[in-house]
């Protein structure tokens, strides 16, 4: 029972983890930026039925939602080869992330845009707004007002979620520690100091999102 | 000795001071109504009786069962609330259970009447309501007034000393009013303790044997009815009559 | 080199798939289970119960289930204990669910109207009788259809269990997939698997949140 926890290995590998925390934070960025722009076109063609579109979204959602975020990133990474596609470990990661959120950032926004009221259209009509403009004011930004908390934990979820790319040697924080703990052979404070950044960097995620919500989305549309 | 009696009453909401200094008493069989301006402290008053809203000094008795302040554990809290029934604008009943379940509940859980003879007792109060038949209806296939009257046989079925009453009517439609009255009018004739809150002043006037105007958290005015109306000792009452027609 | 027919891949991840559905009922079940007293003292009345409620609702929800389960795992060898994979699978998705379930019936009996305790509170019921009688019961009703919804991410946490190696679904998928050199068609019909468990838990949520709308 006598075990010393010995942290004394981080400084050696301050710049390691630095690095693994910026990998995971660039999935995020960009997984984030993508796949929510993936959600208002699902959003928008789902609501509208656009065909082809709205249909194929249908099956896309329900396919991501429905299958593990890990098996999605072995048939992107080690299943498309099979089909000529041949994807670096970080385009793999970064595309699961893409279409996971995608999925789920869809029926989020869907379920935002169903919640706005017609008559709001309606009366923006009738004050001559173009119907790029009706759409932009009216329609969206009410509705990722009202979804953008929900928004928010998705992306927070699948940031944690991002810690499984390790498996497909995308080097982001989880496989840092995975190296780490290799080396040192202390796997239990590795572990522990990595989870701790995680629920940092969850907390952090969270904040810039609310900052972005306010800075983007709650800000009414000038006249 | 008077059955509800308070002293020196005094509520705060933060720094808002909403009761200032309360003494009423309400003997047995009396029926009191409070009335005042929103805001001047009547629901919050009510409130204190049955312990919903603590108080920051002064004490309640009811039936020999006292609160004071920083004393009002558990026990004593049950021991007055089960001589205290309260009905509520929003009637509250229990939507997953029938009118009869609603009734039978508390005795059931609270006084461990066995099953059977809460029936009974469930049975007994809604035929006072007037619901007899509903026994098995639940309170969505029930009209707001048809409510209200289960809430009522809900309270009376712990057979409390006295009954409170916030504004019962207020959330009524007009129509389904009288209904309610109704049933507290026969109430007030059988000698039932009540002290309620109302804007029905015709119907204040009718039943009470005191009232109470209530002002900036306190009791600005008191006494019988008729005499009040016919001759308010106070310009604040002589406004808020005025401010009603 | 062995061949693999169609038919031994099947029944291979078929055996997985047991062993999928197996951790996920038992997650579920025992993370049910602990979620219950989870949010008994989360929404309690003494402090310290609730910090501490709260902080394991915090931490299982704030950090990746990963790593919960190398923590764990690792953690729980210090002890000098030798954690089977499938112990520290279950015993890691357990905390997990019930984290999140907690959380899950905390929103359910928040929206409980005030009303409610304040009715029962005047009928003279303690605590424990207005959460048995008036409180969990209408709860309960609000709690199905996110409940069962939460099941789906449950299926699919049972997936994280593979890279601790627990050989359930995706673990066999993994190791055909090495042997067999044919990875499109063994993850597709791993992921096949997962929407078999996962797409009708999906469907029965969806549909119990809409007869709940339409029978307010
Ligand atoms: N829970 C509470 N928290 C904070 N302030 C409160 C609370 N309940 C009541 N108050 C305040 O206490 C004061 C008295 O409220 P109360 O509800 O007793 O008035 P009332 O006479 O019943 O009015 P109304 O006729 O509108 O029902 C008001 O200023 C109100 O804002
Ligand atoms: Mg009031």
């Amino acid at each position: 029972m006598a075990y010393h926890f010995d942290f004394t290995f981080v400084p050696d590998y301050a710049g390691m983890l630095a690095q693994g925390v910026a990998y995971t934070l660039g999935l995020t960025v960009v997984g984030g930026t993508l796949g929510i722009l993936i959600g208002i076109g699902g959003a928008v063609s789902r609501t509208w039925n656009v065909r082809p579109f709205g249909p194929l979204y249908g099956y896309y959602v329900e396919l991501f939602r429905n299958t593990p975020f890990l098996v999605q990133l072995f048939l992107i990474f080690f299943g498309l080869p099979s089909l000529g596609i041949k994807l670096a470990e970080w385009q793999a990661a970064i595309l699961a992330m893409v279409l996971n959120l995608g999925a789920y950032s869809t029926e989020i926004i869907r379920a935002g845009l169903q919640a706005t009221p017609r008559g709001q259209v309606e009366a923006a009509d009738s004050l001559a707004f173009t119907r790029w403009q009706v759409f932009l004011h009216v329609m969206l930004r009410p509705a990722l007002r009202k979804v953008w908390p929900a928004l928010s934990s998705q992306v927070v979820i699948t940031m944690l979620g991002s810690s499984v790319c390790s498996q497909i040697s995308a080097e982001e924080l989880t496989f840092v520690a995975n190296f780490i703990q290799s080396r040192n052979f202390r796997a239990f404070e590795t572990y522990f100091l990595t989870t701790a950044m995680y629920f940092g960097l969850a907390l952090l995620v969270r904040q810039a999102m609310h900052a972005i919500g306010r800075h983007l989305i709650v800000r009414r549309p000038s006249r | 000795m008077p059955l509800v009696s308070t002293n020196r009453l005094h509520k705060f909401f933060g720094t808002n001071h909403v009761l200032r200094g309360i003494k009423l008493d309400v003997e047995e069989g009396e029926v009191v109504t409070i009335v005042g301006r929103s805001g001047s402290g009547k629901s919050t008053l009510l409130r204190t009786l049955n312990g919903l809203e603590s108080i920051d000094d002064g004490v309640i008795e009811v039936d020999g069962a006292t609160l004071e302040v920083d004393r009002a554990d558990a026990s004593a809290l049950r021991n007055l609330r089960q001589k205290v029934g309260m009905v509520f604008q929003q009637f509250n009943l229990f939507p997953h259970l029938s009118a009869g379940q609603n009734v039978m509940l508390a005795p059931q859980v609270v006084k461990r009447t066995p099953k059977k003879e809460a029936e009974e007792i469930a049975r007994r109060m809604l035929e006072r309501v007037g619901l007899a038949e509903k026994f098995d209806a639940f309170p969505d296939q029930l009209s707001g007034g048809q409510q209200q009257r289960v809430a009522i046989a809900r309270a009376l079925a712990m057979s409390p000393r006295v009954l409170l009453c916030d504004e019962i009517t207020s959330a009524l439609d007009p129509e389904l009013v009288n209904e309610v009255l109704g049933v507290v009018r026969q109430l007030a004739g059988e000698g039932m303790t009540l002290i309620m809150v109302t804007h029905e002043m015709r119907f204040a006037r009718e039943v009470s044997d005191k009232l109470v105007f209530m002002h900036e958290g306190k009791i600005h005015e008191s006494g019988h009815p008729q005499a009040m109306f016919a001759k308010p000792a106070t310009a604040e009452f002589a406004s808020f009559i005025g401010s009603l027609n | 080199m062995m061949t693999f027919s169609l038919w031994d891949i099947v029944r291979n991840l078929l055996i997985g798939g047991a062993l999928t559905l197996l951790l996920s009922l038992v997650a579920f079940a025992l993370g049910g289970a602990t979620g219950l007293l989870v949010l008994f003292a989360r929404i309690g009345k003494w402090r310290a119960p609730r910090a501490l409620a709260q902080m394991h609702i915090e931490l299982f929800q704030g950090t990746p289930l990963l790593l919960q389960l190398f923590t764990l795992f690792f953690g729980l060898s210090l002890f000098g204990l030798d954690v089977p994979a499938w112990l520290a699978a279950g015993l890691g998705l357990t905390l997990f669910t019930s984290a999140f379930l907690a959380e899950i019936w905390r929103g359910c009996v928040e929206a409980v109207p005030r009303g409610q305790w304040e009715a029962s509170a005047c009928l003279a019921m303690t605590y424990w009788e207005q959460m048995r009688h008036v409180i969990l019961p209408q709860a309960m009703r609000l709690s199905i259809a996110p409940t069962v919804g939460f099941a789906v991410q449950v299926v699919k946490g049972t997936a994280v269990t593979s890279i601790i190696g627990f050989a359930e679904l995706t673990k066999t998928g993994s190791m055909i997939a090495n042997a067999t050199f044919q990875p499109f068609l063994v993850y597709s019909l791993v992921a096949l698997g997962y929407f078999i468990l996962c797409y009708p838990l999906s469907r029965y949520a969806q549909a119990l949140e809409r007869s709940f709308h339409a029978a307010r």
